[in-house]
């Protein structure tokens, strides 16, 4: 898929989380459209700018975020890798791959919004975070991961199909 | 018979005749003979015309339906309008109260000058309460701005675009807000907490503490005009040999369903920072 593509897209996907996503959380946990997004875009092997993909998205995300700029690029680039290494050593990857990845993603993205938090001052408990943030996190990344996944696969097929 | 009576006699006969029978209708004498004699007959009518109109209807049905179809897909299309008309109503309604209770806010609190502002989203991290709003710069935000509801205080601008600002909500883990309870008018500090709890800390052993007591900013620290209702206290904790007594607060503003709020602009924040001393090994 076209780097060009990825910022109109993304630019949405930002705005749709920030609007909307963000305003449905269990208990005190969000899902994160966009690192379910760039998670099943890294997984498709017919798309090779995986890492514009990342930057980008964690850029738009960084932008919108009040945490220090920088971070969410970070972490969403520790996730494409992440994927990316999955995506080259395995011959057929399913739907399983991207609950894995969501899931070791979801805690890449918390634990260092915890760490910078915890270096800046913030009283945040450990355990209270896991429990009310991290896990139900993990759970609405999950039930977001299946129409995600189905319609990325579709449309990087539409645009790159495989030979 | 002509020869026998003449034509006059035969005119007077007839009428004669006729005025006698009129003269029998009109006494009533006809009445259960034309009951007998007509009564079939409007049977007989009646069922001709059912049958006449069965017909008809059988014969001009498919063009009926035709019409009646094209005013039910209108019917359809006009209901349609008139439900999202309602919706569109309703939230407009829900609004005009969120507005009207903004307006008594502002009304009560006539020292403040207020800009209104819509919640457009939520920062991205769960482990952030901010809210973005669709009010900056080019409407004269500045960072520092005291955010309120009508409820009481929601929160504070910490940055600011031209055309946006993210607020910081009282229920974010990093907030320390100098207090001041009612109606003892103790000095606490308030802080927020990654679960959205509010904790009053810092509160002298020796305050007459108790739930139900209201906080208010205290402007202490230069951050929050002073005044300003946050919330009620829910529960106290006092140990003996601790320094302070803590409690729990809940909020008057319900941040779950913030959609506008007002920020006020006359407030210039303190920056107290370089009064702070700084640790010297």
């Amino acid at each position: 898929m076209s780097v060009i593509l990825s910022i109109p897209v993304l630019s949405l996907i930002t705005i749709f989380q920030s609007a909307v996503i963000s305003r449905l959380p269990l208990n005190r946990g969000t899902a994160d459209l966009m690192l379910v997004v760039l998670v099943a875009i890294a997984l498709q092997k017919s798309v090779q700018d995986v890492w514009q993909w990342s930057i980008v998205g964690g850029l738009l995300t960084d932008f919108f975020s009040g945490l220090p700029f920088g971070l969410f690029t970070v972490s969403f680039l520790i996730v494409t890798w992440f994927a990316y290494f999955l995506r080259e050593r395995i011959w057929r990857f399913s739907f399983l791959m991207q609950l894995l990845v969501v899931f070791s993603g979801t805690l890449i993205t918390h634990g260092l919004s915890y760490l910078v938090l915890f270096l800046r001052g913030s009283s945040l408990q450990f355990n209270t975070v896991l429990q009310t943030v991290t896990l139900p996190s993990i759970i609405l990344n999950f039930m977001l991961s299946l129409p995600v996944f189905i319609i990325t696969q579709d449309i990087a097929q539409q645009i790159n199909p495989l030979e | 018979m002509n020869k026998r009576f003449p034509r006059s006699i035969r005119t007077l006969a007839i009428s004669l005749a006729a005025i006698g029978i009129l003269a029998l209708a009109l006494s009533g004498v006809f009445t259960s003979l034309s009951r007998l004699v007509l009564s079939p007959l409007t049977s007989i009518q009646t069922w001709v015309s059912q049958q006449y109109q069965g017909m008809e209807s059988f014969i001009s049905a498919s063009r009926d339906i035709r019409e009646i179809r094209q005013q039910n897909t209108g019917l359809e299309a006009e209901n349609a309008r008139m439900q999202a008309q309602i919706v569109e109503l309703q939230q407009q309604l829900v609004e005009y109260e969120i507005l009207s209770a903004l307006l008594e806010f502002a009304r009560a609190n006539p020292e403040n000058k207020y800009i209104g502002a819509s919640v457009i989203g939520r920062d991205p991290s769960p482990f952030l309460n901010y809210i973005i709003i669709n009010r900056g710069s080019d409407d004269g935000l500045k960072r520092g701005m005291p955010v309120v509801t009508q409820n009481g205080l929601a929160g504070r601008v910490v940055q600011v675009t031209a055309s946006g600002a993210r607020v910081s909500l009282i229920t974010d883990p990093a907030t320390k807000i100098n207090i001041r309870i009612e109606p003892s008018r103790s000095a606490a500090v308030l802080s927020g907490s990654i679960t959205g709890d509010l904790t009053l800390e810092q509160i002298p052993q020796e305050a007459d503490v108790n739930p139900g007591n209201l906080i208010l900013t205290s402007g202490l620290g230069g951050n929050y005009p002073a005044n300003i209702i946050i919330g009620q206290i829910t529960s106290v904790k006092s140990r003996e040999n601790a320094l302070f007594q803590s409690a729990s607060v809940q909020p008057v503003t319900d941040f779950y369903d913030l959609n506008i709020v007002l920020v006020i602009t006359n407030f210039n924040p303190v920056d107290i920072s370089p009064l702070v001393p700084i640790d010297t090994p």
